[in-house]
């Protein structure tokens, strides 16, 4: 239908293919869909929130679609953890703070937004949808890594992040985000890819 | 209480298997010899390949073969006779088919003194006394199968008519129409529906219902249609691998696992269930749920 090329951001990107080995990239200024929330990852709240961010995801997708608008992949899911700390002192789960986020191109509007809330709403889809919106996010220079195993597991995989940033006389200093590459539901943790991130900046003294 | 066993399934089979030998000459209807057997016609031809290891149309056509092989070297009616007699409209085809089953030429085969006609995998030949090996799962065969109590299930959906290895185009479509339209929030499930047997049917005309479901109130418009999958209980296994390589598991579990199962097919479709994103993953990596209705329990007993 559409005329041009589809856009993947996941492909075109090339902080998409992270390794276990942490590397520095600089991430620009980037678009996502997102949703705010509170709670036990996986559980009630976090379960919804991620139903309604898909939800209004494909929706806004296929209505452009239909449209005839540009058509584009949408992207794995994203998480910000603001209050997971780097240096191991986490709060109570039932305390943490996440906003879930799918990485959209820069011409969806929020006007798409709106009309996809609007017709889920008339789906009896439950207010959640209405969270959704658009925010704009620049972390500029971040080092990551591709965790392999269960999220439990990080740990290790952020306590090398965090010497390979000393190394390079920088630390970490910014809030927490992960890029789940696998589906939890249908792979075995063992497997589970995850890239984890932090934006990085010189370290004082 | 008795219920099916292995046994009953290769009687049965037999039946058919003694039925075709005995009507060679005639058309032989998939839904005739389902019948006879009392094999649900849904599921009859996948059943029948499971555990003949050919599908009805190639076993006919192998025992019409042979028989013209051994008319060749035992009668003296003419080559165009006996092509006509094993259901060929030319010369031409009976020879050209005929060199691909045995390597030679009618003609020349009616002259050579002795030749080895290769091995049926079920070991049914024309010229012999029936002695049948059916190929059913080796045992502790590695394949996972789940029962499944369903509630029945209200589905959108969007026909395709043609080949199957065209269906995402329809899905493609299907999915734009119903995503604008809101259907896609709250994770619906994508389910398939294969009506026909693309052994039977012309690839042109086979047709695949791209179905998703939806609540109660759903109704029907434009190319979208509406129906209800039965509910009951299902044979559930899961294949993981390319689209195109689905014909094997259902084969594999339509006819070799379910014979051993103890459990007897219901008159109803087969559906998959896809479960995760081919835009998303490798084709070795696709999850593909297969359900295979079965009859309840005691009815299956009683046979």
């Amino acid at each position: 239908m559409a005329t041009t090329e589809k856009v993947d951001l996941y492909k075109d990107n090339k902080e998409y293919a992270a390794t276990p080995k942490p590397a520095l990239v600089e991430i620009g200024p980037a678009v996502y869909l997102s949703i705010s929330g509170r709670g036990v990852p996986g559980g009630n709240a976090f379960s919804e929130a991620i139903g309604a961010l898909y939800g209004v995801a494909f929706t806004v997708k296929m209505t452009r679609k239909f449209a005839g608008k540009r058509d584009y992949a949408v992207c794995k899911l994203e998480a910000l953890w603001p209050n997971l700390n780097w240096d191991d002192t986490t709060p109570d789960r039932e305390q943490w703070v996440w906003q879930l986020m799918i990485r959209t191109p820069k011409f969806v509007a929020a006007k798409d937004i709106s009309q996809a809330i609007e017709t889920l709403m008339k789906r009896g889809k439950g207010a959640e949808v209405q969270r959704v919106e658009l925010r704009s996010l620049s972390e500029g220079l971040c080092v990551q890594a591709l965790h392999v195993g269960p999220y439990e597991d990080e740990g290790k995989t952020m306590a090398t992040m965090r010497a390979f940033t000393e190394r390079q006389e920088l630390r970490i200093a910014g809030t927490h985000h992960e890029i789940y590459l696998s589906d939890p539901r249908r792979v075995a943790v063992s497997r589970l890819k995850t890239i984890l991130r932090g934006p990085v900046m010189k370290a004082e003294g | 209480m008795r219920t099916v066993t292995l046994h009953d399934y290769k009687r049965r089979m037999l039946r058919v298997l003694v039925h075709i030998q005995q009507h060679l000459d005639e058309s032989l209807q998939l839904e005739e010899l389902a019948g006879l057997a009392c094999f649900s016609p849904y599921h009859f031809h996948r059943v029948f390949k499971g555990m003949v290891g050919e599908s009805v149309k190639e076993y006919v056509r192998r025992l019409r073969l042979e028989r013209a092989a051994s008319q060749l070297k035992l009668g003296s009616a003419s080559v165009v006779d006996i092509a006509l007699g094993a259901g060929y409209d030319s010369h031409e085809a009976f020879t050209r088919t005929f060199k691909t089953a045995f390597g030679t030429a009618p003609s020349q085969y009616r002259l050579a003194r002795r030749v080895e006609l290769a091995r049926a995998p079920s070991g049914v030949h024309f010229h012999e006394p029936i002695t049948v090996r059916f190929r059913t799962l080796r045992r502790g065969g590695n394949m996972k199968v789940e029962i499944r109590q369903l509630k029945p299930m209200r589905v959108a959906f969007m026909r395709h008519v043609g080949p199957y290895a065209e269906v995402g185009k329809t899905w493609e479509q299907f999915l734009t129409v119903m995503g604008k339209e809101g259907y896609l929030g709250g994770n619906p499930m994508m389910l398939g529906i294969c009506h026909d047997d693309p052994e039977v049917t012309p690839p042109a005309k086979l047709r695949y219902d791209a179905c998703l479901t939806v609540g109660e109130d759903f109704g029907p418009s434009g190319d979208i249609g509406a129906q209800t999958v039965a509910g009951g209980a299902y044979a559930v296994t899961t294949h993981t691998g390319p689209y195109n390589q689905l014909g094997r598991t259902y084969v594999e579990f339509v006819g070799q696992w379910m014979p051993r199962s103890g459990r007897e097919l219901r008159n109803a479709p087969c559906f998959e269930v896809y479960v995760n994103d081919p835009h998303d993953s490798d084709p070795e990596e696709l999850l593909t749920d297969i359900y295979a209705p079965l009859q309840e329990e005691a009815k299956g007993a009683r046979e």
